[in-house]
């Protein structure tokens, strides 16, 4: 008896020790300018500290896109707004100070970092303007802080990841409804594909080639800005034909990409129709479809490659997907509107969801534990919690 | 094809994971260890990633260059550890050719680079910014010119020598001005990088024997200017109308020798300002003989006091800016007043402000932002506008709001078509709306039925990397404030010039070139750069008491960054600069207010006052009557300063003026960190210390 009771003793305190990680979690605040800093100890999620951000104190630069890298040396921030162009910031992890900036072009977002290049490679989202010239992914150099190509993908280029290999990265274009592959060596798209569910396809979308496209007959080429003169014309048209663009937009809206670890799969968020597409990178298609809540906007799979979790931004709802059985096993209400994005520990057992909130509502990030799929913490933080990234574990 | 690439992928994977710990030091050998390129050159070269034994690595790298200055193809190795690049030049200078070995730790990775040197264009010509053909004896002309090199671009760093061909005659100092010697002829050369341009000048006896000097007053006060009238005469007292005069002056301050010396500002065209009350004599000079003339230079004695009239707090959020219009309707007798909020809650304040001792709070709109930084009232007093920054959906854009009653502000309409990345600033002109918004553009809104707004009309500025901040509506011109691109006039319904029309307005030289614009035609008519890319603000001034028009232009610089997001008191500078538009295709500026230490934001011009939203330096009140040249801060032209702060205010204790407005016999004014305050000049009571 007395054995049993050391050996169920040990057990306990095994499993408490194993059990007793922090987990550290930067979460951008866009409407604050700042960085959070979260540490999730198994049990409550503290805001560590908050770290000021941008110049200009009456403008909001808009944090939006952040990564750590590989090593968990620095991490790398995008600050949207500019005059007129937007950031790359790079800071010391745990002093968090500044060591270098580069511009980039209009509202740099989402990045990634390449396992085989050590390259970022990071989308200038261009949201502003009618949503009719295409824009680019910067590949920027992290030791010097120095951009060294743009390639040209969609509009508003958006999510930016790349495979566990860094061979290939891969972007999406909100209103290009496309998935962009760039090899990551040659800083060269490979291949693009339609973002729609297989019978929802349009042939004119489906795996074009970039490098074949023409733009010429496009009211605003890429290089070709409106005179005012053309103004002129267009404003005579009135309210009506303002309205209306000349580029068709597919609804799919896809806004996120992520690949899964085995890195044979990718997963697209499709915003606008409320799903999210299973792309097979050999065959180059769709190969499922999971139809989720309203607005879904970001991704990101498991490292056990089991689950897949997915934020639901009209919904502000976090869905967990089983991947094998493709249904989704947890939907959880988060605690305010508008849910953005989402982090797994790299052990797979917590998510860390960023949920912007309202007005001066303060953001937050939710901790949802995927072994009881239930939420088991909050950290408020800043206004607008958007970019997030994991940073490390220690026991 | 296909089937090349997927070996090529195989090949890749196996570079990257295949690798063994890359224990052993590797080094990368450049076939050279610089290399020359010309702009537009291509230059191959063989790079290898060795091992310690010198041999071949089998750790494949790539290779990169500076966008848009150097390229270079291909990018990769080959799985060896070679590769061989052709290396192309975009722009001059000391550029970077960098390798970087391929691994999957950073730590492991080794990097190096190649100097690429890529000359600037060969010089094609040298002009001489003048070029006098005859010049007196005893004289120092200065001597300036401009390199072009053969891409036709100006060469800035160019190494100029500048020579005469007889030094006796004539010389240069290490300064570049000429200094004549004796008479006789002397060719002038100046040489860059091989290249000489040169002509030739004819130095004669310089018949100037007396100069005289006049000025219409003995006595001005600080900041006026006083012309100069300066002649040069030869023996026979005929004037030299070519002769080179230099004016010069020395003073006694009144305060005394050291303290606060005698200052002023002579320019070459013989205008004198003076900073600091006290005599000074003021010297006109032309071959070795020179006139004098002493004037007394009083202060201008322009102060009053700022009487604080009233103050409401707003102590839990930062306020933005303010409008402040008359009542209508059952309300027309009563004042009213709105105030923006910043990084809050998408709220505007409506305030009764009849009584501007007891400003009260009447009504709130929330909008979906966190930043409503502009807030305008149209001139009939029924319509409002309030911008969107932050919304949670992100679509942001302006609100129309029914303010015919102040006291139940009603939502007409939202606007956000195509304003994704928000508005930051709008005005009111003629029912129309002109949202600056995504940083980029201002978009005009038709608002004749404010509850249906629709475009009519796009201004975007076509220079690379074009930004906006700000829009100002006055006479149907649009003065926008444009960062780097300065100050922007646009004529968008401009009255025509109607010579028959003798009111001071039709002063304004951009009126006689506007009336083709209308707001669904937007012409531009005139503009000046910043090149410190600071222009946050454009406001225009027409002088009552000259008729120079101006554009003023108003700086944000934080140099220091961001502190009024950890709650504490930020420490911005700028000025506020007087560009002036007499002459719309030279624009020059004449001077700048710029408070030491303080930074400057939004203004307004009443008369020929400028009232100032110094930030942290308070509201401050300045006297721009007259000519204005030099430094305004200092020729004693400030009527009074008012440094608001509350300690209960959102930062205690510390001014934020945002900006203001005068309004009746008032001044109203946003202070960021405590809210709206009304203040009243008043005269100074004289006494002992008063000034």
């Amino acid at each position: 008896m007395k054995r049993l009771f050391l050996l169920v003793l040990i057990i306990i305190i095994g499993v408490s020790g194993l059990s007793a990680k922090d987990y550290y979690i930067y979460c951008t605040a866009e409407s604050e300018d700042e960085v959070a800093l979260i540490r999730f100890d198994g049990k409550t999620a503290h805001v560590e500290k908050r770290i000021p951000v941008g110049v200009w104190p009456v403008e909001i630069e808009g944090p939006h896109g952040i990564t750590v890298s590989p090593d968990g040396d620095y991490w790398y921030l995008s600050m949207a707004h500019g005059l007129p162009y937007g950031h790359l910031y790079k800071y010391k992890t745990g002093t968090d100070e500044m060591v270098d900036r580069v511009e980039l072009g209009l509202f740099p977002a989402t990045m990634g970092i390449s396992n085989a290049t050590g390259l970022i490679y990071i989308v200038n989202f261009n949201l502003h303007g009618g949503h009719t010239e295409p824009s680019t992914v910067s590949i920027v150099d992290p030791e010097e802080m120095i951009e060294i190509d743009r390639v040209e993908t969609g509009i508003m280029p958006h999510g930016s990841r790349l495979l566990n290999n860094g061979l290939k990265h891969y972007s999406v274009a909100m209103m290009s409804g496309m998935l962009y592959e760039i090899d990551a060596m040659t800083m060269q798209i490979t291949r693009t594909i339609s973002t729609a569910p297989p019978n929802k396809k349009m042939n004119a979308h489906s795996g074009h080639n970039m490098k074949k496209m023409d733009h010429s007959n496009m009211k605003m080429g890429k290089n070709k800005r409106m005179s005012n003169k053309d103004k002129k014309g267009i404003a005579a048209m009135g309210k009506m034909a303002m309205a209306k663009m000349d580029h068709k937009m597919p609804p799919e809206k896809p806004t996120w990409v992520y690949p899964h670890p085995n890195d044979n799969l990718i997963y697209v968020v499709n915003n606008g129709t409320d799903n999210v597409v299973e792309i097979d990178v050999k065959k180059w298609e769709v190969v499922r479809t999971f139809k989720t809540d309203k607005a879904p906007y970001n991704c990101e799979v498991s490292q056990d490659g089991k689950y897949l979790v997915v934020t639901y931004k009209g919904a502000a709802k976090t869905g967990v997907w089983d991947l094998k059985t493709g249904k989704e096993v947890a939907k959880l209400k988060n605690s305010r509107k508008v849910t953005h994005g989402v982090v797994i520990s790299p052990d797979s057992r917590y998510a860390f969801v960023s949920v912007e909130g309202i007005g001066k509502e303060p953001g937050a990030v939710e901790v949802i534990d995927l072994h009881n799929l239930e939420k088991v913490a909050i950290a408020e933080i800043g206004k607008q919690a958007g970019g997030i990234t994991f940073w490390k574990m220690t026991d | 094809m296909k089937h090349t690439l997927f070996i090529l992928q195989i090949f890749l994977f196996s570079i990257v994971f295949g690798q063994k710990k890359n224990t052993e030091k590797l080094q990368f050998e450049f076939e050279v260890d610089s290399i020359e390129l010309h702009v537009g050159e291509t230059k191959e070269l063989t790079i290898k990633l060795l091992n310690e034994d010198g041999d071949l690595s089998k750790n494949s790298f790539y290779v990169f260059g500076q966008r848009r200055a150097l390229s270079v193809s291909p990018r990769t190795s080959d799985s060896t550890g070679i590769a061989t690049v052709t290396v192309k030049a975009h722009k001059p200078g000391r550029l970077r050719l960098s390798v970087q070995s391929i691994t999957v730790k950073r730590d492991d990775r080794v990097r190096d680079k190649l100097v690429v040197n890529v000359p600037f264009p060969p010089i094609d010509h040298i002009v001489f910014n003048q070029t006098p053909r005859k010049l007196y004896t005893e004289t120092s002309t200065s001597f300036s010119v401009e390199v072009i090199d053969e891409a036709g671009l100006t060469r800035e760093n160019a190494d100029v020598k500048l020579k005469s061909s007889n030094t006796a005659v004539a010389d240069f100092d290490i300064f570049g001005n000429l200094e004549t010697k004796r008479t006789g002829r002397v060719t002038v050369s100046a040489t860059a990088e091989g290249v000489t341009e040169q002509y030739n000048i004819r130095v004669v006896k310089n018949p100037v024997r007396s100069v005289t000097l006049s000025a219409e007053k003995d006595e001005i006060r600080t900041g006026d200017v006083l012309v100069l009238n300066a002649t040069a005469l030869n023996r026979s007292d005929r004037a030299i109308d070519d002769a080179p005069i230099t004016y010069s002056y020395i003073g006694q301050a009144d305060y005394g020798k050291f303290g606060l010396p005698a200052a002023g500002l002579v320019t070459d065209d013989g205008r004198f300002i003076a900073e600091t009350a006290g005599l000074y004599t003021l010297i006109a000079s032309s071959g070795g003989y020179s006139a004098q003339k002493t004037i007394k230079v009083v202060p201008r004695n322009v102060q009053k006091k700022a009487k604080l009239v009233g103050h409401g707090l707003i102590s839990d959020v930062l306020t933005s800016d303010l409008w402040v219009w008359a009542g209508v309707d059952k309300h027309e007798g009563k004042d009213f007043a709105v105030t923006g909020t910043w990084g809050s809650n998408g709220e505007a304040y409506f305030w009764d402000v009849t009584n501007p001792d007891s400003m009260i709070i009447i009504d709130t709109i929330t909008v979906d932002a966190r930043t409503v930084n502009d807030v305008k009232i149209s001139e009939d007093g029924r319509v409002g506008v309030i911008t969107r920054e932050g919304a949670s959906n992100r679509k942001n854009g302006f609100v129309i709001l029914d303010v015919s009653n102040p006291y139940n502000v009603t939502i007409s309409a939202e606007y956000n078509d195509d304003m994704t990345g928000g508005v930051h600033n709008v005005f009111i002109y003629e029912n129309h709306v002109y949202a600056v918004n995504n940083g980029r553009k201002y978009d005009i809104i038709n608002i004749d039925d404010p509850k249906n707004p629709f475009r009519v009309g796009v201004y975007e500025m076509d220079t690379p990397g074009h930004s906006i901040h700000d829009v100002w509506i006055e006479n149907g011109i649009a003065y926008s404030s444009n960062w780097s691109d300065g100050v922007v006039a646009v004529d968008i319904g401009g009255m025509k010039f109607d010579e028959a029309d003798r009111s001071q307005s039709q002063f304004n030289p951009l009126l006689a070139k506007a009336g083709q614009g209308s707001p669904s035609n937007p012409i531009k008519l005139a503009e000046m750069g910043d090149p410190t890319g600071r222009n946050h603000a454009a406001f225009p001034f027409l002088s009552k008491s000259t008729g120079n028009f101006y554009i003023v232009g108003g700086d944000e610089n934080f140099p220091w960054g961001v502190r009024a997001t950890r709650g504490e008191p930020s420490n911005p500078r700028g000025g506020f600069h007087f560009l002036n538009f007499t002459d719309p295709e030279n624009p020059k500026e004449d001077a700048v207010y710029q408070v030491p230490e303080a930074g400057s934001h939004n203004m307004w011009i009443f008369g020929d006052v400028l009232i100032a939203g110094n930030y942290q330096g308070g509201l401050r009140i300045v006297d721009i009557s007259g000519e204005l040249l030099g430094d305004i801060y200092n020729q004693g032209r400030e009527i009074a300063v008012y440094q608001s702060s509350h300690k209960e205010g959102k930062i205690p204790n510390a001014p934020m003026v945002w900006g203001a407005q005068p309004y009746k016999d008032y001044i109203f004014f946003a202070d960021m960190n405590s809210g709206l305050y009304c203040i009243q000049l008043e005269d100074l009571e004289k006494g002992p210390g008063a000034p």
